[in-house]
């Protein structure tokens, strides 16, 4: 099967239902709540221990000399008799601000040079921008002992040193970042705006790069921490009559046989406070989303996997997906949500089924839930979920991933984001037929190639030693497919497959998907919220709204036969070639509602043109007629096509169940959904 | 009202051995008060002309003329041309409230009191349809199609003379979709604003233009008013285009098709001669006699066909293939009922 892509990554974000996630949320997180509370104590004891004792702390003790641990000296004393256990309570704040100086010295001076290619001319731009990209080749810490050297020994020369080694690395962040901010369309509108170059950067860019900056920085200070301890050390920083933690560690290391706590002591402080720092950065960037310096959060591509032994191919007799009362609960602030709500539909094979409806309505986590790609916290449940006749509700993970392995393919809206970008498109593919036909690499290669030219990818040889980003969106697309066809999968999940393309390629891969799936009989569920193009490549239509199906129905019947308001409403909002110019075009009014908060009745009440009481009471269960169209609404329209004019002016004249109507025995959802439909 | 001419547009992007020109020679008229639809595949350069517009992208040759004045000229104060972004999720800072992100574009020498900027901020969220009370809100609590409509406002609040419009619906729901077209005819009609509306949805050009233009690699294929260039198409992508929609291939042959499903060529190599020749249902690849495509550029004779159309046989193709003169709602209903 094709990369997984977490739920959240959806690109059709939803809006409102997800405020962004603010520093208060790192705090929740256990890892964050941990290393917030240690930052603390490191930051109390900083201040704190020099008031307290700084006075015990340099009592010399001729009476003790390099004791080891006692009653008196919980850690011994040093060469004068000094207790080490409160000179390494008062080094804490010498430390500390040394490395947090050095720290805000490096990132100050990385804003200023990374920020400047925003708003120095072109020329001076590059200039600074190459001068950065050199500096920052070299390793920090060599950097570090570099300048230690120019400034000489000390403490203020240390500071100088580590500042400037860590700048190069900041200025080379906030460029990035703010490159990426810069490329976004609201710099695009400032500009056109006239919105001078400062303003540019201190209103559009800065603002929306201060987050990472932020923890970047927290995490910088941990090592920080460190370079400062190893320059002390070295007798490069802080001198004496002054210590820190790294002098106390040099001093501590000469006796480390005798009185081994003079040296654990410092380095343990040293240790603890770098990971205080360390840990809250990290924490706070998995709560906010941010990647950070040190591991770019790119998440490995799993190994295609071999296919199940057990499964043979009576592929005719049974469906190859069956969804029985599928709901996906997710956790949210004001307790748990179900934005999928009892789905039910069948796929069989080679049969074309499309998923319509508006963003949010829960068609990219069926999908999800249904591929078992949905992980945690979200919560799965079924009566039955059936992959080619075997439930996919008991195994675990591992053997998820060995049975739909390569007989699942997913086709995402934004094939980037499922390729490996530093890998070749040819390769990628064959790396699918080495797993799973066993293939040599080479003849693996040369079957990349072969489907490469089958999903009509031009000079397939070239194009398969290109990287992904050399190629157009369309044919990602189709090299997308093809990767999924690598494996000869039974059914194709395509979410909004061409929702980025526009309607020439948009229509050359909806024609490659019609071909395979014609060609192989390969079962195809194609997610998009655009209904004219699902009604042209599909069989059978499922319309979800608020995480329900309102309605299934076969493609050819959408613009005649729909029933549901809803179904109505959306064909009738999207203009045609027919459609009168001098019209307002129709609308949907209001909003679908959130998923922690729908109404009590039917869930398009507050929408619907032909809703009454009942329909604001209870909710409506799907009905299955005679020809097999299922509906979920106690007035379905009957008869007459889908009206032009806005919802309700036309069509709301017609009430109550038709003469075809057959109630279910339990009135619930029906398995009868009929064999494939043309 | 103010007419936007662009004369002769060309925009290079890249360096002399891997440069590649993104628009090449574009003349379009868009009349004052009216509205210029502009469709094509995503890379045939629609973006980078509005971007031109705008002073997005830089003029590498031509001017683009407001009112007969080079716009490269009113930089600075106040920017005669406003443009509309296709991804409401990125044209709004999501650190600037809607209030401060619309107050923003307000020329420059109108100072004005504070509650006067607040008055004016409210008085353009009303134009749009949206509540005054959003302006204090930030983008991240609205809707998509909300914020689209912050945008709208956001670009009237320039008091443009020119507005350009780049798929600012592609990224909404089919439900939103027609709300944002609603208001963005209804404002230009108000306001009588020149606009160039780009969008790949044929049906959503039509709907909002009174004249089509046509662009393919960079070039402009044709033009013409709306009902024209939809009844009679002159140029072959045209027709392919409004095949697309009509869910028909507009070649009658097998191989016609197979042609169209070529990928659309490399911008940094132009094939020679007729830019859409190795694509043309209607061109050599599918009519070996056709070698004239394959050699001489159809555009340097544009202006003499009716609607500057850059092919060859504009004149001689129109009624070789007739356009099945149906849309889905057809097929589909005589699906329905036999
Ligand atoms: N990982 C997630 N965490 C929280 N909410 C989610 C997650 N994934 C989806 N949702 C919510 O589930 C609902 C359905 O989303 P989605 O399946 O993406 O809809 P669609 O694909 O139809 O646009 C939305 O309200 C969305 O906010
Ligand atoms: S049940 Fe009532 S409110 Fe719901 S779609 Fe049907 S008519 Fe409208
Ligand atoms: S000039 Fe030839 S190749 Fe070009 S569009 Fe016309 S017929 Fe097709
Ligand atoms: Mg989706």
């Amino acid at each position: 099967m094709s990369p997984r892509r977490s739920p959240r990554s959806s690109p059709r974000k939803p809006h409102a239902a997800t405020p962004r996630p603010r520093w208060s949320a790192v705090a929740r997180t256990p890892l964050g709540a941990c290393a917030g509370l240690l930052l603390l104590a490191v930051i109390a004891l900083a201040v704190l221990a020099p008031v307290l004792w700084s006075g015990r702390a340099s009592v010399v003790d001729t009476g003790a000399l390099q004791q080891g641990p006692s009653g008196a000296h919980l850690l011994g004393t040093d060469n004068l008799g000094r207790d080490i256990l409160y000179r390494v309570l008062v080094a804490t704040r010498l430390s500390v601000s040394l490395a947090v100086a050095a720290t805000l010295l490096g990132v100050s001076l990385g804003l200023v040079l990374g920020a400047a290619p925003a708003v120095l001319p072109r020329r001076a731009g590059r200039l600074v921008t190459s001068a950065v990209n050199v500096t920052v080749a070299f390793p920090g810490l060599l950097l570090a002992l570099f300048f230690a050297v120019i400034f000489g020994v000390g403490a203020k020369g240390a500071v100088l040193a580590i500042g400037l080694a860590t700048a190069p690395a900041f200025a080379r962040l906030t460029h990035t970042l703010s490159a990426s901010v810069a490329g976004r369309d609201h710099v695009a509108a400032a500009r056109t705006l006239g919105v001078g170059r400062l303003r540019l950067l201190t209103r559009h860019i800065l603002p929306n790069i201060a987050e990472p900056l932020a923890v970047n920085a927290t995490i910088g200070a941990g090592a920080s921490l460190l370079a400062f301890a190893g320059l002390s050390f070295l007798g490069l920083g802080v001198q004496a009559p002054d210590y820190d933690w790294g002098r106390l560690l040099g001093e501590g290391l000469d006796r480390i046989d005798l009185t081994p706590a003079a040296a654990l002591a410092p380095c343990a402080a040293v240790v603890v406070t770098g990971l205080a720092f360390n840990l809250f950065g990290e924490a706070a960037a998995a709560a906010l989303g941010i990647r950070t310096l040190r591991h770019r959060t790119t998440s490995p591509r799993p190994a295609p996997q071999a296919p199940s032994k057990g499964s043979d191919r009576k592929r005719e007799s049974r469906p190859v997906l069956l969804v029985e009362d599928l709901q996906v609960a997710l956790p949210g602030p004001s307790g748990w949500s179900t934005p999928v709500r009892r789905v039910s539909f069948t796929l069989w094979p080679g049969e074309a089924v499309g998923v319509v409806g508006e963003s949010g309505a829960g068609k990219s986590l069926t999908a999800m839930a249904v591929s078992r790609l949905v992980e945690l916290p979200a919560h799965v449940t079924a009566h039955r979920l059936e992959f080619d006749g075997t439930s996919l509700l008991g195994p675990g993970p591992r053997e998820l991933r060995a049975l739909l392995g390569t007989s699942m393919a997913m086709v995402f809206q934004d094939p980037m984001s499922s390729f490996n970008p530093v890998m070749s498109v040819g390769r990628q593919l064959a790396e699918v037929a080495e797993h799973h036909r066993r293939l040599s690499r080479r003849s693996a290669f040369e079957q990349a190639v072969d489907q490469l030219r089958a999903v009509r990818v031009p000079a397939p040889e070239r194009r398969a030693r290109q990287y992904p980003h050399e190629f157009s969106g369309g044919m990602r697309q189709r090299a997308m497919i093809g990767m999924g066809l690598m494996g000869d999968p039974k059914v194709i999940i395509a979410d909004e497959p061409t929702t980025a393309l526009d309607v020439t390629v948009q229509r050359q891969v909806l024609r490659l998907l019609d071909t395979v799936r014609t060609e192989r009989a390969t079962a195809v569920l194609l997610i998009s919220h655009d209904i004219t193009a699902v009604a042209r490549t599909c069989d059978r239509v499922l319309v979800m709204y608020a995480g329900r199906i309102v309605e299934d129905l076969p493609a050819a019947g959408l613009l005649t036969e729909a029933r549901h308001p809803y179904t109505r409403a959306l064909l009738s909002a999207v203009p045609d070639l027919d459609t009168d110019r001098n019209r307002p075009l129709a609308v949907i009014p209001g909003r679908p509602p959130q998923p922690h908060r729908l109404p009590p009745g039917c869930a398009f009440a507050p929408r619907c043109p032909r809703s009454d009481d009942l329909c604001r009471r209870k909710d409506p269960r799907p009905v299955t007629y005679a020809t097999g169209q299922r509906v979920a609404c106690w007035h379905p329209v009957e008869g007459e096509p889908a009206p032009k004019a806005p919802p309700g002016q036309g069509a709301a004249e017609h009430g109550g169940p038709g003469p075809r109507l057959e109630r279910a025995a339990n009135g619930d959802v029906e398995e009868s959904t009929g064999g494939p439909t043309v | 009202m103010s007419e936007l001419v662009f004369d002769g547009v060309s925009v290079r992007y890249g360096t002399r051995r891997h440069a590649l020109t993104a628009v090449d020679g574009a003349r379009l008229t868009v009349p004052g008060g009216q509205v210029v639809g502009l469709v094509g595949e995503s890379g045939s350069g629609k973006s980078t002309l509005a971007r031109a517009a705008v002073g997005l992208a830089p003029l590498s040759a031509g001017r683009v003329l407001v009112n007969g004045t080079d716009t490269r000229r009113s930089r600075g104060r106040r920017r005669p041309v406003q443009m509309i972004f296709q991804d409401p999720y990125s044209s709004l800072n999501p650190r600037m409230t809607v209030a401060a992100s619309v107050a923003e574009a307000f020329p420059r020498e109108r100072g004005g009191s504070r509650a006067a900027r607040h008055a004016e901020v409210a008085r353009l969220l009303g134009q749009v349809g949206l509540d005054a009370d959003l302006a204090a809100l930030l983008p991240g609590q609205l809707s998509g199609g909300q914020r689209q409509r912050v945008a709208v406002a956001r670009a009237l609040a320039a008091r443009p003379q020119v507005v350009i419009a780049d798929e600012i619906t592609s990224a909404l729901d089919v439900s939103v979709q027609g709300a944002v077209l609603n208001l963005v005819r209804d404002v230009q009609r108000e306001l009588r604003l020149t606009m160039l509306f780009i969008s790949h949805d044929l049906a959503v050009v039509r709907y909002v233009s009174d004249h089509i233009a046509v662009m393919y690699l960079g070039r402009i294929v044709e033009v013409g008013p709306t009902e024209e260039v939809l009844a009679d198409p002159r140029h072959p992508y045209t027709r392919e285009l409004l095949a697309a929609v009509h869910g028909h291939t507009a070649g009658p042959r097998k191989d016609a098709e197979t042609v169209t499903d070529t990928e659309p060529a490399d911008p940094h190599h132009p094939p020679s001669g007729c830019r859409f020749h190795p694509r043309c249902p209607e061109g050599p690849a599918v009519r070996a006699e056709r070698e004239v495509c394959r050699t001489d550029d159809p555009v340097s004779d544009a202006a003499s066909r009716p609607r500057r159309t850059a092919c060859h046989f504009a004149t001689a193709t129109a009624t070789a293939t007739a356009l099945p003169e149906r849309g889905l709602r057809d097929r589909v209903r005589e699906n329905g009922n036999p």
